[in-house]
């Protein structure tokens, strides 16, 4: 079947009349040139059944004509003295028509299929990615409303602690519902494509350090170990969405490992990339854990708040992906994971030179 | 001038951020002006001469920029921008129309007065005139031209001078990357954004306890630097 290339389909229209005509010509006189005609058929249907509709229509035509040409008598013209050959013609014509509809039908089929198919995979994207919204935002809604509502309505009749004590919560739970649209904004962005890098020269030992200071509360439960060399290169990248995946792969070690375990974050520069990794010491995860690690929408079977809608390993993937790097998690061979990513290192501009005063 | 006495100008058209934002600085004794749009920010910025002005970027009339380009032909208060554009892009035109710091909604009422006291304390001190710096065990002085660390002489080159120099002119604020270039390096140098990364890394290490956690020289990453001082 090749329809995108319908001359071929043409060319061996022609070729297969030709090769039948020799055929043809290599049977008589033995052979009734009833059987010849066959070995037109034969060239048609092969014809109908690799190529197109127009190739097939074309090849009954010439095998006709030839058919008619070099073998019904009278020989050489193209009259026809008995009409039982009429039938013949037609009968190929019809078989070569017959075949090509069959084949046509089979074809768009298949294409509805595999139209089905994508609609039914986007649908269910769809409807996790509903049931994961509904669930993220469904919870700190019900907060908001609920302890806000206690303060507008009843608020004069709580002691000043319980009045702080909600609008914290109210506060908590509207930075996290702020967290997850922003996260499935920009995870929307990102597959459409319409997130452009905004690449510069920046130094990592900055962007850590610059995610340390944000994090440090977050972080101040664990024993935190950092390894990167001061001599690392400057690296082009998105500085902002670099911070991000970082932040994202530090606030995970956090929260899913217990107090007091050790988080290392490390930075090396190997070849034409720096690798950065960020391993934990936790419980890790199973198997079949792992390997959805990176899905959408996927959250720990353990993780019953908090997840962020499955969306932030995604988002890290893809904004190393959109940078030339590679993005991989596998378990710490001490128990927890590790998660790696390399971002590709550019010849650096040549630095400043300053003349020193004396 | 006392801080709890002066007078903020709010340009901001939702009506329910405008309304926490003036309980919110009048708990804290400053006077509010409100405007909902540009066209009466800039009006109410001339007549009431407030000492800074929270500008919001997304405004009915026009772009919150223009309010602070306005501004900004006639005034040096500080401006803080509002904006609900996450995007680094949007901060740093802010930057380059004259905004001193920004806020990103939504924001926690104690991020933006933190930023609010920073922005009125410098204004403060930039009448009062240069003191030497104090960054941890660090001491800087611009006009001496001395920089010691626990007691003993550190050598600063004279872009590194100069580097300190412009970040400590917006001292507590945030100091756009291409602003430091032009000043620094001159106005070919604005896209040699490498040059401020090798230059700040070294005065992290000859100035900051930990380089790789600054507590002084701070990045704003995507935008800028802001250098922090001790009191």
């Amino acid at each position: 079947m090749d329809n995108r290339r319908p001359l071929f389909g043409y060319f061996w229209a022609v070729a297969a009349a030709v090769l039948g005509t020799l055929i043809g010509l290599a049977m008589t006189p033995r052979f009734d040139i009833v059987n010849i005609a066959m070995v037109y058929l034969l060239a048609v249907v092969v014809v109908a059944l690799r190529f197109s509709r127009g190739a097939a229509i074309l090849s009954a035509v010439l095998c006709v004509a030839a058919f008619d040409f070099m073998f019904v008598p009278p020989q050489g013209v193209f009259t026809i003295n008995d009409v039982q050959y009429l039938l013949t013609f037609a009968i190929m014509l019809a078989v070569a028509l017959v075949i090509s509809g069959l084949l046509d039908k089979g074809r768009s089929e298949a294409g509805a299929r595999a139209a089905l198919a994508i609609e039914a995979e986007t649908e269910r994207i769809r409807s996790a990615l509903l049931a994961s919204i509904s669930h993220d935002l469904r919870t700190p809604l019900s907060v908001l409303t609920g302890a806000s509502s206690t303060l507008a309505e009843g608020g004069d009749r709580l002691d000043p602690q319980q009045r702080i004590a909600l609008a914290r919560s109210i506060y908590g739970q509207a930075q996290h519902l702020s967290d997850q649209v922003d996260k499935v904004l920009q995870m929307t962005r990102l597959e459409a494509g319409a997130i452009a890098l905004d690449r510069d020269w920046a130094s990592l030992v900055e962007i850590a350090g610059s995610v340390l200071n944000r994090l440090s509360d977050r972080l101040s439960g664990h024993r935190l170990i950092v390894e990167i060399p001061s001599d690392l290169p400057l690296l082009r990248v998105d500085a902002p969405l670099i911070e991000q995946v970082l932040g994202n792969l530090l606030d995970n070690a956090a929260r899913h490992t217990p107090p007091g375990t050790v988080v290392v974050l490390r930075a090396e520069h190997l070849a034409n990339e720096v690798i950065v990794s960020v391993e934990d010491c936790g419980p890790g995860l199973d198997e079949r854990d792992m390997d959805r690690l990176f899905a959408k929408f996927n959250r720990g079977a353990s993780e019953a708040t908090g997840g962020g809608a499955g969306l932030g390993l995604a988002i890290c993937r893809a904004i190393v992906t959109l940078h030339g790097g590679r993005m991989s998690a596998e378990p710490n061979p001490g128990g927890g994971l590790v998660f790696r990513f390399t971002l590709p290192v550019e010849q650096a501009p040549r630095p400043p030179v300053e003349a020193e005063e004396a | 001038m006392a801080e709890s006495l002066a007078t903020i100008l709010v340009v901001e058209d939702d009506g329910e951020i405008r309304r926490f934002l003036c309980s919110a600085l009048g708990a804290e004794g400053y006077k509010v002006v409100e405007s909902a749009n540009a066209r009466r920010g800039a009006i109410d910025a001339a007549t009431h001469k407030p000492d800074l002005a929270i500008v919001d970027l997304g405004l009915p009339d026009f772009d919150g920029l223009e309010v602070i380009r306005g501004i900004r032909k006639w005034s040096p208060m500080p401006i803080l921008v509002l904006s609900a554009r996450s995007r680094e892009h949007a901060k740093i035109e802010a930057f380059d129309a004259g905004a001193d710091d920004y806020v990103t909604k939504p924001f926690g009422i104690g991020e933006l007065l933190a930023r609010l006291r920073v922005a009125l304390r410098h204004r403060a001190r930039s009448t009062t005139g240069g003191v030497a710096l104090k960054l941890g065990g660090a001491i800087v002085d611009l006009e001496a031209r001395r920089a010691t660390r626990d007691g003993s002489e550190i050598h600063l080159t004279p872009i590194e001078f100069r580097l300190i120099g412009c970040l400590a002119k917006h001292a507590g604020m945030v100091v756009a990357h291409k602003q430091l270039l032009g000043e620094v390096w001159g106005p070919t140098h604005q896209g040699d954004t490498h040059y401020l990364r090798i230059y700040m890394k070294q005065l992290r290490d000859k100035l900051e306890a930990d380089p790789l956690r600054p507590r002084h020289f701070i990045t704003e990453t995507g935008i800028g630097y802001r250098l922090v001082c001790d009191e």
